[in-house]
């Protein structure tokens, strides 16, 4: 099986039953990176509990329109950094993050950047990266582009 | 890319339909890239094979088309899988006018569609000229959903050709 043969299956499997996706009601943080309005964006909720007399993570959720590797680095990240310190959890890289699908060709590096930009987003707001170099209009931001106009019906032929 | 896309409209969703690429941010491209460096940087796609997808998108795109009539027959087929009606004009244009067998694509809809619906499940997607409806069944069909497709003509041409009385309307 060739490396990106091997990492399809990988993807494949980690996209049939994504973990934490969506919504967390009650989160302590939340992150977002990309345009949330058109929904092309990746998000997280990290609800955080103590243990040991530390503040560890509890749990973490994300939501996201991306790709199925976005989807997969998220889903496998949200599962790593429960009970760690915001601090411990900051210290990963996008590579520790998708650490469990073993390692990403490069054009899929910046899906883990991506996962690892919302969860800096979330936990150290004031050094989030900047969001993504500006890439051409994606076709997620045409079709929910929503203009404001107005709507007039027209009459009845 | 910028260029490309001004001379063939569809090949924004020719390339995500078939190779996962213009879709989101994580998987976009920049408007001042060339091809041959988008194909580079996605695992070496040969570029013949990538403007052969691109040259042939149109011929794509009408097996991805459903027109009215045919949509029509098939919403009142009895079936145990029935078609989905996803509506992707704004909140304002569904409140106005919108087909009752259709659903609102709000994100949670579009997170849940994405992530729990059974991928050959048929969905077919409505604006109002089926232009935007075009661009979000060649997204989900890069998402591996095999049965996505664009209403022709959009609810326009549903109110002129199947149901006159959904008012049409216009944009000002």
């Amino acid at each position: 099986m060739s490396a990106s043969e091997d990492f399809s299956r990988r993807i494949e499997e980690a996209i049939k039953s994504p973990k934490n996706v969506g919504e967390l009601a009650g989160a302590d943080a939340v992150g977002t990176v990309g345009n949330a309005d058109c929904g092309d964006m990746l998000r997280m909720w990290i609800k955080f509990k103590e243990e040991d007399g530390k503040r560890v993570i509890d749990r973490a959720t994300f939501q996201t329109f991306g790709c199925e590797t976005a989807i997969a680095v998220a889903s496998v990240a949200t599962e790593l950094i429960a009970g760690k310190t915001a601090e411990e959890a900051l210290a990963m890289g996008g590579s520790e993050l998708s650490a469990p699908l073993g390692p990403l060709p490069p054009v899929k590096i910046h899906c883990a950047q991506l996962v690892e930009g919302a969860l800096r987003s979330a936990l150290s707001p004031e050094e989030a990266p900047e969001s993504n170099q500006a890439v051409a209009p994606t076709l997620l931001q045409q079709f929910q582009e929503q203009s404001p106009k107005k709507i007039v019906l027209d009459p009845f032929q | 890319m910028s260029d490309l896309l001004q001379e063939f409209p569809g090949a924004q969703r020719a390339l995500f339909r078939a190779y996962h690429i213009g879709g989101c941010s994580s998987c976009g491209f920049r408007s001042d890239e060339t091809l041959a460096q988008v194909c580079q940087r996605n695992n070496d796609l040969p570029l013949e094979q990538v403007i052969d997808t691109i040259l042939s998108a149109h011929e794509a795109e009408q097996k991805m088309q459903i027109e009215p009539e045919e949509l029509s027959r098939r919403l009142k087929e009895e079936s145990e899988s029935p078609v989905a009606l996803i509506d992707v004009r704004s909140r304002e244009e569904w409140d106005a006018v919108h087909l009752n067998e259709s659903q609102f694509l709000t994100q949670e809809l579009m997170q849940e569609i994405l992530t729990s619906w059974p991928k050959e499940r048929e969905i077919v997607f409505v604006c109002h000229h089926g232009i935007r409806s075009q661009d979000a069944a060649a997204f989900f069909a890069g998402h591996g959903f095999t049965e996505a497709k664009s209403l022709a003509g959009g609810i326009d041409a549903w109110s002129m050709r199947i149901d006159p009385s959904l008012p049409r309307y216009h944009l000002e």
